[in-house]
Formats: C-alpha cells, sequence, structure tokens
C-alpha cells in the first residue's frame, strides 16, 4: 500500500496536468502523444521485455487497428470505441498468425521476421485502395462533439484518455509479470529447453504474450487515429516512425521494467519536439542529428535504460538510510 | 568573502556585463517606442526540410524567401504601416502527425496570419486539419483532390487538382500528337505508389476512357524501386505508343535510361515532380532533349520575375517555388485588402476571392480565383518539353512560347 | 523468354545486392552486431563516388576502392569510439546505439551535402549488349562484375590472408583466439571497417543507375536485412546467396503479380524460409 501511494500522486498529478496547459495548443497535445507512445511502448514491452522477442514489426498491428477503427466509422459510421474493440481482436489475430511461423526464430531472426512482417500490412494498406484509401490515406470524418463518438472539441479529453490507455496497459503489464504467466516467460527466457522440461508449454506461452501485445497496440492505434485525425499506410505501418521508436522507447527507459517504457517516452517524445523547435529552421537536418548524438550519448552512459539510474540511486540512498 | 581587490576587475565586469545586457535587451523597446514601428506579419512556412522530400522543401523555401525579402526591402506593407513579413520557418519532417504538431507549435507559440505549406499532399492534409480547427488560412500548392474536398473554409490550393492534372496530361498528349499527324491508340501509364502518383495516374485513366484509348500497360511500383528493368520488360512486350510515366527524380532517371538501353523509342511524357527539375537534365544529358512533361506552372509565363530566382540562386524556378510564392503573393494581397493581419480578416478576404498582378503572372490566367473550396479555379495544367538546360511551356497553344516537338 | 530475361536481371541485380550486404554479414559473423547504420556507408560510399566524379572526373566504378577507403577510415573510427563501449551491452542496445550512429550519418549528410539529387552520368549508362533475344543492361553488368571481383577478393582475404584466419578465428571463439595471441579489439576494428568499406564499394558501383541523395541507404536498408538475414546472419556465402535470391525474386514475381508487389512477394518468401529454416538458406556457426 505505501509502494502504491507514490505511483498514486504521479498518476493524479499527470491527470492534472491538462488542467494547467493551453487546452487548443501545444504542450498538451505533445503531452498526448507522449502518453500515447508510452502506452504503445509499454505495450510491446510485454513481448520486447518479458518475453525477451526484440520485434520490429508492432506497426503492423497498431496500423490494423487505426484502420479498423477509421474504416468502420468511414463505410458504417460505427463509433470508434466500437472499432477500437474490433481493431483489438484483428490486431490480436495478426499477432497469432505471424507468432506462428516466427515462433522459432532466434533473436535478429526473429526482428527480422517481424519487421517483413510490418512491410506487408505496410503494403497491403497502400495497394488495397478501395479498403483502405490507398497512399491517399484516411482522414476521420468530423463529427459533432460527443464522448460516445470519440469525438471531442478541445485536445483535454484525449490526454486523459491516453493516460488511462497507459495505466491500463501497464496494469496489465504488472499483472502478467508478476503472475504464472510471467514466471514462465522469465523461464523461457533463462533456458527454453530447460523451460520446456519441467513442463512450460513454451508455444502457448509465447503466443499469449504476442496476441496479448497485438490486442493492446492495435486498439491504441484507434487512439492515435482520433488525435491525428489523418493518417496513410507510411505513418501507421511506419518501420522508423512506429516500430522501431516504440523498441527504442522502452530500451531507453529500461527494457522488462514497467516504468522503463513510461521514461523512455516521456525523454525521448519531448526531446524531439524540443529539437525540432530550437533547430529545425536553422538548418535541414540539424534538429534530427543532435537528436541522434543525445541518442548515443544516453545509449553509451546507460546502456541498460534509465532505469539503472533510479535503481542505483534507490541502492545509494537505502544505503545512507540503513546504519 | 575574498579580498575586496582580486574581485575588483570581475566585480565591475560583471556589472558591466550585466548593464550591458539589460540595455542590449531594452535597446528594441527602446528604438521601438520611439519609432512605433508596425508590429511584424507572421507568416508560418511549414516544408518538408528534411527526408526524401527535402529537396523540393528547400526549393519551396527559396521562392518564399525571394517575396518576402523583396516586399521587406520595399519597405513592408503599407497597408499595414510598413509592417515586414516575418517568415517562421519550420520542418514539417516526412511525417504527416509531425507536421501536424508543429503548425499547432507555430500557431500556439505565436500569432499567426496564415501559414504556407507543405508540398507534400499528406503533410498538407495533416497540416490543415490543425489549422482549420484554429481557423487560421493555410494557402498550399499541394494537388491532392481530397485538400479541397473536404468542405473546409480555411484552405487554399493555387493549383488545379491531381485528376484534372492527370487528364490534362493525357488531352494535352493526344492533342500535340494529332498537330504531329500521329494517332495514339495504346499507351501505358506506370506510377509511384505514392498519394502523389496515386492521384495523377487516375487522371490518366479518366482521360484515356473518354478517348477511347486502350491502356495496354497500367502498373504501380514502389517507391523506392532500384531497379525498373521488370516494367521496362512489359512496357517493351505491351505495344504502347506513348508512355505515361508519374515520378519522382530517382525513378524518372531510371526510367529514361533503361528505356535507352532496351531501345525503346516511344515518347515518354512525365507526370511532372521528378521531370521537371534540373537534377533531370543533369541526370541524363542528351536524353533530356524533348522529354515532355505536364506541368502546373512554369517559369517561362513570367521571365521577367523567375530570372531574379535563377540570379540568387542559381537554378531555374521550378513549379514549386514559383508556386509558394504566387502563395506568398496571393497572402500579402488579401492582407491588403483587408487592411488587417488578423487571421479571420485575411480569410475572408481570400475565400472566394480574385487576385491579379505581382507573382500572380507566372500562373496560367495571370490571376487567381478561388472557389468556395478554396480551389483557384483558373489554373490550368500546362505541357513543357525540354529543351537544352531549359523547360519550355508548348501546350496549350494560347500560352505556348514554342511549339512542341513531336519524336514517335 | 521473358523467363529466362527476369532470371539474367535478377541475377546481376541481386549480385550487387549481395556485395552491398556481405559486409553486414560480415560484422555480425565477427561481432555479433547487427548495423542498423551498415545502409548509411552505402550513402557515404555513393557521395565519395559523386564527388570523384564530379571533381576527378573519375568514372565511379574506378572510384570504388576510395569508397571503400574513406568507409574503411570512418567505420574504423565509429567502432573503436562508440560500437567498442557496448560491446558488454545487452544486444538491443547496441542495436539502437547503431540506430543513432544511422540518424547522424543521414543527417549529418543531408547539412553537408544538402538535400539535392545527385547522379552521374557515364557513357555506358543507356548502352546494353544483345545476347540473342536477351538485353543485357551494360551497368548492371559492370556492376555485378565489380561484385564478382569483390566477392573473390573477400572470399581470397578470408581464407587465405592471416588477417582473415583470425578473423574467422574470433568470430569462432573470442577467448580463444585472445589465448591464440589474436589481438581481438583489432580484429573487431578491422572486421566492421571492412565491412561498412564494402558496402561502401558497392554504393560506388550501384552509382551510375542510383541518384545519391542523403537519404538513399535508407531505401536500401530492409533489402540489405532481408538478404543478408534469408541467407544466414553470419554467413558470407549466405549473402551472396540470399543477393541472388531475392534479386531473382523481385524480378520473377513482376512476372506473375503486380510490380507494385514485389516486395510484398518478398516478404512473404522471406517469412516463409525462415519458418522453414530458423537459420536462414546457409545458416552459419553464431
Amino acid at each position: 500500500m505505501k509502494r502504491c501511494l507514490p505511483l498514486a500522486a504521479v498518476i493524479v498529478l499527470t491527470a492534472l496536468l491538462p488542467l494547467l496547459l493551453d487546452p487548443r495548443g501545444y504542450w498538451i497535445r505533445v503531452l498526448t502523444i507522449t502518453l500515447l507512445f508510452a502506452a504503445m511502448a509499454q505495450a510491446w514491452n510485454i513481448v520486447g521485455g518479458l518475453a525477451n522477442q526484440t520485434s520490429l514489426g508492432h506497426a503492423a498491428f497498431f496500423g490494423i487497428g487505426a484502420y479498423t477503427s477509421t474504416v468502420l466509422l468511414l463505410k458504417f459510421g460505427i463509433s470508434p470505441w466500437l472499432g477500437m474493440v474490433a481493431g483489438g481482436v484483428l490486431g490480436g489475430l495478426a499477432a497469432f498468425v505471424i507468432a506462428i511461423p516466427t515462433m522459432r526464430l532466434q533473436g535478429h531472426y526473429f526482428a527480422l521476421a517481424t519487421l517483413a512482417f510490418g512491410e506487408v500490412m505496410r503494403v497491403i494498406a497502400n495497394v488495397w485502395t478501395s479498403l483502405t484509401g490507398g497512399p491517399s490515406g484516411l482522414s476521420v470524418p468530423f463529427v459533432p462533439p460527443s464522448f460516445a463518438a470519440y469525438s471531442f472539441k478541445l485536445l483535454r479529453p484525449h490526454a486523459w484518455i491516453a493516460l488511462v490507455a497507459l495505466v491500463i496497459v501497464t496494469a496489465i503489464f504488472e499483472a502478467i509479470r508478476r503472475g504464472a504467466m510471467g514466471y514462465r516467460l522469465r523461464a523461457i527466457k533463462q533456458n527454453a529447453a530447460a523451460a520446456e522440461v519441467i513442463g512450460v508449454d513454451t508455444t502457448r506461452v509465447k503466443l499469449q504474450a504476442a496476441v496479448i501485445s497485438g490486442a493492446l497496440i492495435a486498439m491504441l492505434g484507434t487512439l492515435y487515429a482520433q488525435v491525428a485525425v489523418f493518417f496513410d499506410p507510411d505513418t501507421v505501418f511506419s518501420i522508423a516512425g512506429i516500430s522501431i521508436r516504440i523498441a527504442l522507447i522502452a530500451i531507453i527507459g529500461g527494457v522488462g521494467t514497467a516504468a522503463g517504457p513510461i521514461l523512455g517516452a516521456f525523454f525521448i517524445i519531448p526531446l524531439e519536439e524540443i529539437m525540432n523547435d530550437l533547430l529545425s529552421s536553422r538548418a535541414a537536418g540539424l534538429s534530427q542529428l543532435v537528436f541522434g548524438i543525445i541518442l548515443i550519448s544516453v545509449i553509451l552512459w546507460q546502456p541498460r535504460g534509465f532505469i539503472t539510474v533510479f535503481g542505483s540511486l534507490r541502492a545509494r540512498l537505502s544505503r545512507t538510510v540503513s546504519p | 568573502m575574498s579580498n575586496n581587490k582580486s574581485l575588483g576587475l570581475a566585480h565591475l565586469n560583471r556589472r558591466a556585463m550585466l548593464s550591458g545586457t539589460a540595455a542590449a535587451l531594452a535597446a528594441p523597446y527602446i528604438v521601438a517606442s520611439a519609432r512605433a514601428e508596425a508590429p511584424p506579419v507572421n507568416v508560418g512556412v511549414i516544408l518538408p526540410l528534411s527526408g526524401p522530400n527535402a529537396q523540393f522543401g528547400i526549393n519551396s523555401r527559396n521562392g518564399i524567401e525571394l517575396i518576402a525579402d523583396e516586399i521587406n526591402t520595399a519597405g513592408g506593407i503599407a497597408e499595414l504601416g510598413g509592417a515586414k513579413i516575418n517568415l517562421v520557418m519550420a520542418d514539417a519532417t516526412s511525417t504527416p502527425t509531425t507536421a501536424g504538431t508543429v503548425a499547432q507549435r507555430l500557431i500556439t507559440q505565436q500569432d499567426m496570419t496564415a501559414v504556407l505549406g507543405a508540398f507534400a499532399s499528406s503533410l498538407t492534409i495533416a497540416i490543415s486539419e490543425v489549422t482549420e480547427r484554429r481557423d487560421i488560412p493555410l494557402l498550399t500548392m499541394s494537388f491532392a483532390d481530397q485538400i479541397t474536398g473536404r468542405g473546409f473554409k480555411n484552405i487554399f490550393q493555387v493549383v488545379a487538382k491531381a485528376s484534372v492534372i492527370g487528364k490534362a496530361q493525357f488531352e494535352y498528349t493526344a492533342a500535340i500528337a494529332q498537330a504531329a499527324g500521329a494517332k495514339i491508340e495504346k499507351i501505358a501509364i506506370m506510377y509511384e505508389d505514392t498519394a502523389y502518383g496515386t492521384a495523377q495516374a487516375n487522371g490518366l485513366r479518366a482521360g484515356a476512357k473518354a478517348a477511347n484509348v486502350e491502356v495496354v500497360m497500367d502498373d504501380a511500383y514502389p517507391l523506392g524501386i532500384t531497379d525498373t528493368t521488370p516494367l521496362i520488360n512489359k512496357l517493351r512486350g505491351s505495344g504502347a505508343q506513348a508512355v505515361f510515366p508519374v515520378s519522382y527524380l530517382n525513378d524518372s532517371l531510371l526510367i529514361i535510361r533503361t528505356m535507352r538501353q532496351q531501345k525503346l523509342t516511344i515518347p515518354a511524357i512525365g507526370g511532372a515532380a521528378g521531370y521537371v527539375i534540373p537534377d533531370f537534365e543533369k541526370g541524363l544529358g542528351e536524353f533530356a532533349e524533348n522529354v515532355l512533361s505536364i506541368d502546373t506552372s512554369n517559369y517561362d509565363l513570367a521571365p521577367e520575375l523567375t530570372e531574379r530566382f535563377r540570379k540568387r540562386f542559381g537554378y531555374f524556378m521550378v513549379h514549386e517555388a514559383l508556386e509558394h510564392a504566387v502563395c506568398l503573393e496571393v497572402l500579402v494581397q488579401a492582407i491588403k485588402k483587408a487592411k488587417s493581419a488578423k487571421a479571420e480578416a485575411v480569410t475572408a478576404a481570400l475565400r472566394g476571392a480574385k487576385f491579379t498582378g505581382g507573382w500572380i503572372n507566372g500562373m496560367t490566367g495571370g490571376a487567381v480565383a478561388f472557389d468556395q473550396t478554396g480551389l483557384n479555379v483558373l489554373s490550368v495544367p500546362l505541357m513543357v518539353q525540354w529543351r537544352g538546360k531549359d523547360i519550355v511551356t508548348v501546350w496549350p497553344k494560347d500560352i505556348a512560347k514554342s511549339a512542341p516537338v513531336w519524336r514517335s | 523468354m521473358s523467363f529466362l530475361q527476369a532470371i539474367l536481371d535478377g541475377l546481376l541485380i541481386g549480385g550487387v545486392y549481395a556485395v552491398i550486404s556481405i559486409g553486414l554479414t560480415l560484422v555480425y559473423g565477427v561481432m555479433g552486431i547487427v548495423n542498423f547504420a551498415q545502409a548509411e556507408f552505402l550513402t557515404i560510399g555513393m557521395f565519395v563516388a559523386w564527388f570523384a566524379w564530379a571533381f576527378l572526373g573519375l568514372d565511379p566504378v574506378l572510384a570504388a576502392p576510395l569508397s571503400f577507403a574513406v568507409a574503411f577510415a570512418i567505420g574504423w573510427v565509429v567502432q573503436g569510439q562508440l560500437i567498442a563501449r557496448v560491446l558488454s551491452a545487452p544486444s538491443v542496445a547496441q542495436i539502437f546505439l547503431t540506430v543513432g550512429v544511422l540518424i547522424v550519418i543521414e543527417n549529418g549528410s543531408l547539412l553537408l551535402f544538402g538535400s539535392q539529387f545527385r547522379s552521374v552520368t557515364t557513357s555506358y549508362q543507356t548502352m546494353s549488349l544483345s545476347l540473342g533475344a536477351l538485353f543485357v543492361s551494360v551497368p548492371y553488368l559492370i556492376a555485378f562484375s565489380m561484385s564478382l571481383a569483390c566477392g573473390i577478393a573477400l572470399w581470397w582475404f578470408m581464407r587465405a590472408s592471416w588477417f582473415g584466419r583470425a578473423m574467422r578465428a574470433t568470430a569462432q571463439n573470442p577467448s580463444a583466439a585472445r589465448l591464440m595471441g589474436i589481438d581481438t579489439e583489432l580484429m573487431y576494428k578491422i572486421a566492421f571497417a571492412l565491412g561498412v568499406g564494402l558496402t561502401a564499394f558497392g554504393g560506388a558501383v550501384i552509382l551510375p543507375y542510383v541518384t545519391v541523395f542523403p537519404g538513399v541507404g535508407g531505401q536500401f536498408v530492409v533489402l540489405m536485412f532481408t538478404v543478408v538475414v534469408l541467407g544466414g546472419l553470419g554467413s558470407v556465402a549466405g549473402a551472396v546467396v540470399g543477393g541472388l535470391a531475392v534479386g531473382v525474386i523481385q524480378a520473377l514475381s513482376s512476372l506473375f503479380f503486380p510490380i507494385q508487389l514485389q516486395n510484398l512477394v518478398l516478404f512473404i518468401v522471406f517469412i516463409l524460409v525462415l519458418a522453414v529454416r530458423p537459420q536462414g538458406l546457409i545458416g552459419a556457426s553464431r
């Protein structure tokens, strides 16, 4: 209970933040996107952190979610909330489909196979114009504001929804990590063969993790569609913009930990924005260059993620407290 | 505290520095209040300055800067007390969502009169979602049909739509061929599978269908394709009499070169983008000669203006630079008409209005007239042809600077 | 006939894919690192060759050794200063360090060289040879021949030279190699520098038909990784087989499917091959 208190405080403070920011402004949009990417990285964390499988194709499920809810809205007028559930189902299904052929793949092979799958989805979305609008992309139609229609005049509700999403995904992550599934995943991570011997159905557990992760990130795709209001295949199925970015966020923060993706998102996204703000008008490419240099420096400094800083801080603090 | 004497000089320097800084910070305010200078007009310019479209973004920026500097040197906007134009530049990057966030940032950070941008239709659409909700006018030369097709009130497009451009690409070709005594019955269409390529291809198809011409090859190819041999193999086998490629630079060079390798000499009529930039001729040399392309505007329509661009930047004024310059010209005229730099007033002055003069002479019809959807109804595509290192307008006849050469 | 033409074109271009990707697999084989920045050295190689053409009048194919040398030098420094520091870190950290290097090189090129597209004009760009009814594109043929020469040179280096054998020893078992007196740090530097140098060499060789701009490497990233993983990470022979396979698959797929789907077909084949052979077509020791 005592450990929950600081966590609850952080959540409450973050929930209050949108009230302080200009509701039609820039920083609230940055906050919303940061929270969203934190949630996405957390969903990835289930597979990338707990199951230790670096997937570079999560954009596939993300894009499926974004397109599902938007197409349902455009063609049938279905509320994005329901569309989100549908997207989650399809995302989970897609995760299942790709998990099967990639089940036996090790490390880098798995990463690249999933990357290939992400590209497959992107090409399909690009080509299947009658369904997805093709390369011209889709605009989420403007409907009168209401909660049921997931349409709001200001950005504040989007920020709160993103926060709630982050809390839920993190809760699911923690539940898995602390529960039986997490135990089995750790066993597989340590030694897959030994895990099989003690009765862990490695295939089933990996599939479960993949499906949960895929379904969650697909649902977050709907949130994204409603915030961004316009997207095309290159955006939501993007290797660099989505797949690599969420993995990077989780890793910078500390992969496999609940706080990792959150720390990573709150570092990377505002940093990119600030760089763009300060430097993009001076010289083309300067803001990204500086970002790249900062990225390299951070990884050299903390290869295991920011969370290690907190770990060592806590260790040092506890050392000073105890006699 | 340490020895006073040793601190003495440092102390003096620090105080001097502080007061100097204070003076420097205050100076503009003091001077300004003395002169009562009009506040600058903030115009947001959001263009892709990095990523694959960087070159086009930078060309566009050059066009805008040319005009802004001319206006500012001439004393700014007289109707607003000599207010200078302040271009607030930002990199849209290549992701629509980032472009939207950038637009949001610009609008929030200062009082924006209008936004210009963003070359690529997907970026423009994302930005327009932001500017529309904030009632800030967005002027653009992107031409995806969707841009003016959403019932937005704050968007103004200075060129014709993609489907119209594609249709003209075909129709003008048929007319040019006919004038040369050739009849086209079979054509090939190949295009990059981007929003730009796909939209123009739609127009091409519509044009061919209306003329009962058979499309014997109709293929999209992935953006960034590194080997066009399969495309040209297919073209060779299709029996097409003319090919309409819609592509950026790398593929345009590949396509023309590969056609040459396979001794394919049918006319190629490009779809703007890669076909109308100086690098096309630099890359192909003699093989660029007489290649036709559709375009949305051309510098030879107003050489007395566009030569200034060539003089300053060293290359001919590419259409995106010209069209962005026209966007700024139209904006300034609207500001003058409204006698205000407030976004709503400017939008009201733009909507459904007609503008002439200045850089607008570089557009077809010598004028820009927006309809209620924000589309410039006077903009007509034109056909250009490479002659040496320049592209020359050859069709429609009433604006052509030279007769077209048709090689069949 | 079109079938034969497709196979021929596929092989020619596959050879080039192979030489571009060999460096990537070499780096992985010796150091265990997946270098995401590898394609950026392609960009570097292309820029070097372009400048050599523009200012020295050198044909890009002749400038290829120069591209190799420049990339070798840059790779040497990058390995020593950056990669070496994360060799003991989790592999994901290593991967993302290289992602950072990718960002730096791409945007550094943008800052240094500007965004414009640059291409070369050579006498043979629009030439082709006739082999019966088949066309053989001369630039592709030259690129393929250079790739072949490069491949043979690398094979000789790895087999016959002391450095090559030392690198293979380091790849097999670093501790044993150290015990044998091999300076593994030096081997890592050489492997990395050699790997990126090879990719840069490939870049110079394809310059006659690819325009260079700061983002050109990015267009080849996915392709390079597909080639290398398909063949088996760490196996040089795998990269060759993978390269040829990718070229042929792309060329053949355009006969039966819309050209727009050529990458889709490639990736599906890729995923299926891995499902059946998780270690890639040739597979490797690591």
